[in-house]
């Protein structure tokens, strides 16, 4: 197995990181610190499962502990019920919070943003009352005199900093694989821009469902050793707020999406809530709650997005990792599949009777029309013709209320976006919808997972379409910086990369001056010489007269006129549309 | 500037907390001492409740080593050490296992008020076989086997067990007869559905009562008036009445004297020290309070006047409680370990706390029936305590011996 420098350097770090765990646990004499040192293991664990999901994808929890505790009642119930061991219950648990998560994921992954953070509050709390309600108030771990290992009961309390570190480093192991896999991509892409995700091809829902299972695996699991360390579980100490918040605060203090934010933040939150415990609690009860609220503010206000990011900003910089470039250098053979096989000027996209309105709007009416096979077709209108929607009902964002739309013989009906896409029809925003924080490459490589094997398939073919569209040189440069026609382009880019046989381009040459309009044009007309069949939408006309060979006219959701770019710009329905019907009239005087 | 202003003044306040991280632990060992703890919540929900029983364990030890500290031990002051068992069972088992890492010559303990906290601190304090007192009632502290814990309160099953069948002894030593009906109003939460289910299951047929009331609610309780119209039309010789919360209280009280059924015409019975607590004084007022009697653990009682007095005077408190009066019980119990092992050694003083029989001395009057453990660590052979609100002020009416009022039960 091969890794890239990067993850060698994260691997390395992690064997560092166990190592100085292992160091400190030698060193440290008493039960209390290797206890301290255990609950900050765990606690990292905790924050690194709810950053698996919440950190990457961008969907806040407030609810986790309600797999922490799931966790922690696996363990206990089975040992007082049926006396099993931790041994097993522990990755029983696993078992128990990844199911969990699919219950809950199932009806809450309707929701986004706030709504999904406040419906997953409700899971824990709910969860807390049905395990009061069930009589499980208070239930002590039996001590077990005989075979007590077995029972994973050990006298010496550096074996459990060892469980902990051993289930840490596991957690940290599978947080890299994730971050560096096409899961973590296809995180980082809904974090940023959910419906661009699902429209390069991303199955968003899938993703999400796998993310909410796996964070609740290992919650789950990190709750089932805590209520084998703390011998005591009762409903308010595992399915409480605090243990949600907990989860939540170390990685926003640590750094949200960072693999060390967590650790971070519960190496320094929990011995420093633990210590203002033991020095003040007795002296000035309820101190050590504002000076630990005090300190929260303070790096909040320091270090906004968490430690771990203010550290790799200010002596790291972002610094742009080497990416492998295809070998052959730039000459790159555009090769869609099949394409060439078939007859060109075959009717490619076909939509029949296309209609859906909006409350009374009709947004689409009636809409025919058919692309050829290799065709560069334009549709134009003005603004509010319904140009964007006849797009978002090709592509899956909306469902049409009547008619059909079929694509290479086939009905795409019905078909989620991430499923049209994988059909072969790729697209690009109205604005721009970026994925700001990852490199054009990795934005591009976003879009190719539909059409490749494997990851390292995934990365070439995008490296491939940024040649294509001439942004090879900035593959490695972060999406957010990209001037508009760079932005533009990445976008085709991202289109283009799981060799698509057609793209809807939605207004790409809005906005661009007129250097970058050429660059764009010449773009699209090399593709569409490449063999990919291009259907694009413009308000426009000037720049389509030049770039189209065949025009329709969009007005009030119906089409009005069909053609060459020559027979259109003369149509008086067009004129009309565009410039009134005053006008209209006096060019059918004038051509009389 | 705002900023820059902002930036100084968060590294002042950092600096100030890390002075107070490193300040040494306060309270240095004495040349001839022994050394107790006690965990207790002292912050957080439950700090009310840490702060009586530190005021009891503070007297408790000023009164031991002004008597001359353990003679056995020749005159070895006792010297207590405090620790916040917060508002979590994380947080109560950590300050255990600080303690005891911290501690090495601790001789014995007493903690934490809940019993969630009091399961976590005393798995660390068995370990490490350190003798530990608690007030904490429910039946699991003494059901794991261990044998370093002390339950001085009767458990949670027992005390449901015994509170209708002692009731229903008061009222006919007071009024020469048996009640026959009973209504009940509780909320669904935990204490009072553990508390109901046996009464439920035949137990309250067996003390030869009807249930003619049965009242669930989930708390809050918007209007009481449903619940009391129910008890005026079936008019029970007495209602046990078991809230959780505070202001659930109230509204029943405020409902019944609406109903001109409140001052003992209908006796209410609950359970537990919250009924006799200065803040359900304060919120309730001693009006609505009066006649009300409640079952519980251990009250003040008969030749503990001198010291209720006293009690009152130095902490300013309305009157003397369960958690204060434990607080002062069990360093008593630990001076007297102490006193009779002769030895400054944890192992010793369990062994003699196990092999206790107390009846007389200060440990003793702190507590119903003697101080004697059986092997589960829990009391024998004691009485089920009543108190009853009177005046203000809520009184140990039952058992007689023990009482410092007469109860007050309306003829039916």
């Amino acid at each position: 197995m091969s890794f890239s420098p990067a993850v060698k350097r994260q691997l390395w770090s992690i064997v560092g990181f166990a190592v100085a765990v292992l160091a400190l646990m030698a060193f440290l004499q008493s039960d209390y610190f290797e206890l301290v040192l255990t609950q900050v293991l765990l606690w990292a664990v905790m924050s690194l499962a709810w950053n698996i999901l919440c950190g990457y994808s961008g969907y806040f929890s407030f609810g986790h502990a309600a797999f922490w505790g799931l966790g922690a009642y696996t363990v206990a119930l089975g040992l007082i019920h049926f006396d099993l061991s931790p041994w097993l219950t522990i990755p029983a648990g696993a078992v128990v919070g990844g199911l969990a998560g699919a219950l809950i994921g199932f009806p809450t992954f309707r929701l986004r943003g706030h709504y999904f953070a406040l419906a997953m509050l409700a899971y824990p709390l709910a969860t807390l009352y049905v395990f009061q309600w069930l009589g499980y108030q208070e239930i002590p771990l039996p001590m077990k005199r005989e075979a007590p290992i077995l029972y994973m009961q050990f006298a010496d309390p550096r074996a459990y900093v060892a469980l902990a570190l051993g289930l840490l480093v596991v957690t940290l192991l599978i947080s890299l694989k994730v971050e560096n896999s096409r899961f973590g991509i296809s995180l980082f892409a809904i974090k940023q821009n959910e419906p661009a995700a699902e429209a390069a091809g991303i199955d968003t829902w899938r993703w999400k469902m796998l993310a909410l299972m796996l964070s609740g695996a290992l919650a789950a699991m990190a709750g089932g050793l805590y209520a084998v360390v703390l011998l005591v579980v009762t409903p308010e100490a595992v399915f409480g707020m605090l243990v949600s918040a907990q989860a939540l605060i170390l990685a926003l203090f640590g750094g949200v999406g960072s693999l060390w934010g967590p650790v971070i933040g519960a190496a320094v939150l929990v011995p420093l809530a633990e210590g203002l415990n033991a020095k003040l609690g007795d002296v000035l009860p309820g101190i050590q709650g504002v000076v630990y609220g005090v300190a929260i503010i303070a790096i909040i206000l320091l270090a906004p997005e968490g430690v771990y990011w203010r550290i790799r900003d200010r002596f790291a910089g972002r610094l742009p990792e080497a990416v492998p470039m295809p070998a052959g250098g730039g000459a790159i053979p555009a090769m869609p599949r099949q394409v060439r096989s078939r007859m060109a000027g075959e009717d490619l996209l076909v939509l029949r009777d296309l209609g859906i309105s909006f409350g009374g709007l009709r947004a689409l009416d009636g809409v025919d029309l058919s692309v050829p096979e290799g065709g560069l077709y334009g549709i134009i209108g003005p603004n509010g013709a319904g140009k964007t929607t006849l797009f978002n009902v090709i592509n899956g964002f909306l469902s049409p209320e009547r008619g059909s739309i079929s694509f290479a013989g086939e009905s795409l009906v019905g078909l989620r976006p991430n499923q049209v896409c994988r059909k072969g029809i790729g697209r690009t925003f109205q604005v721009v919808r970026a994925f700001p924080r990852m490199t054009v490459l990795e934005n591009v490589t976003a879009g190719a997972f539909v059409g490749a094997a494997d990851d390292a398939e995934a990365r070439y073919m995008a490296a491939a379409a940024l040649d294509r569209v001439g942004l090879g040189a900035r593959a490695n440069a972060l999406a957010g910086g990209l001037t508009n026609r760079e932005l533009r382009l990445m976008e085709l880019a991202r289109a283009l990369a799981p060799q698509p046989r057609l793209v809807l381009l939605d207004e790409t040459l809005a906005g661009l001056g007129h250097d970058d309009l050429d660059a764009i044009l010449g773009a699209i007309r090399q593709v569409s010489a490449q063999g990919v069949t291009v259907l694009i939408i413009e308000h426009t006309m000037q720049a389509m007269v030049q770039l189209v060979d065949h025009f329709d006219v969009l007005d009030h959701g119906r089409l009005i006129a069909s053609g060459t770019p020559e027979t259109v710009v003369r149509n008086s329905q067009v004129i009309e549309a565009y410039l009134g019907k005053k006008w209209a009239e006096q060019v059918a005087v004038a051509a009389k | 500037m705002t900023h820059k202003l902002t930036r100084r003044s968060v590294a002042k306040g950092l600096a100030v907390s890390a002075v107070a991280l490193a300040l040494p632990a306060i309270g240095r060992a004495q040349a001839k001492s022994v050394k107790i703890a006690m965990i207790a919540p002292m912050s957080g929900p439950w700090a009310r409740q840490g702060q009586l029983l530190r005021m009891g364990a503070d007297l408790a030890v000023e009164d031991i080593n002004a008597r001359g500290g353990i003679k056995s031990l020749g005159g070895a002051k006792l010297n207590i050490i405090y620790a916040d068992a917060g508002d979590s069972t994380e947080k109560a088992k950590n300050a255990a296992q600080r303690l005891v890492a911290d501690n090495p010559d601790l001789v014995g303990g007493t903690g934490s008020w809940l019993s969630s906290f009091t399961l976590a601190v005393t798995e660390v304090t068995e370990r490490a076989q350190i003798p530990w007192l608690t007030l904490s009632y429910s039946d699991a502290i003494t059901n794991r086997g261990f044998k370093f814990v002390f339950q001085t309160s009767p458990t949670a099953d027992w005390q449901a067990a015994q509170t209708v069948p002692t009731a229903l002894d008061l009222a006919q030593s007071a009024t020469g007869k048996r009640p026959t009906t009973v209504g009940l109003i509780m909320d669904n939460t935990a204490a009072p559905t553990s508390f109901a289910k046996p009464l439920r299951e035949g137990g309250f047929e067996k003390a030869g009562l009807k249930l003619v009331v049965d009242q669930i609610y989930t708390p809050p309780l918007s209007d009481a008036t449903p619940l009391i119209e129910k008890v005026r039309s079936a008019k029970p010789d007495f209602l046990l009445l078991l809230t959780s919360a505070m202001p659930d209280c109230k509204l029943v009280l405020e409902k019944l004297d609406e109903f001109k059924l409140s001052h003992g015409k209908i006796p209410l019975v609950g359970n537990g020290a919250p009924f006799g607590s200065p803040e359900l004084l304060k919120t309730i007022g001693p009006e609505l309070l009066e006649g009300m009697l409640f079952s519980v653990a251990n009250w003040p009682m008969k030749g503990q006047e001198e010291f209720i007095e006293r009690f009152k005077k130095k902490t300013g408190e309305p009157f003397l409680t369960q958690d204060a009066l434990c607080g002062y019980g069990h360093p008593a119990i630990l001076a007297e370990a102490l006193e009779a092992g002769g030895a400054a050694d944890k192992i010793k003083v369990a062994e003699a706390i196990r092999a206790m029989n107390l009846t007389t001395g200060p440990a003793a009057q702190c507590f119903p029936g003697p101080i004697k453990f059986d092997e589960k660590g829990r009391r024998v052979d004691v009485p089920m305590i009543f108190a009853q609100w009177q005046k203000g002020v809520p009184l140990t009416v039952f058992p007689t011996d023990l009482a410092l009022a007469t109860p007050v039960w309306p003829s039916v």
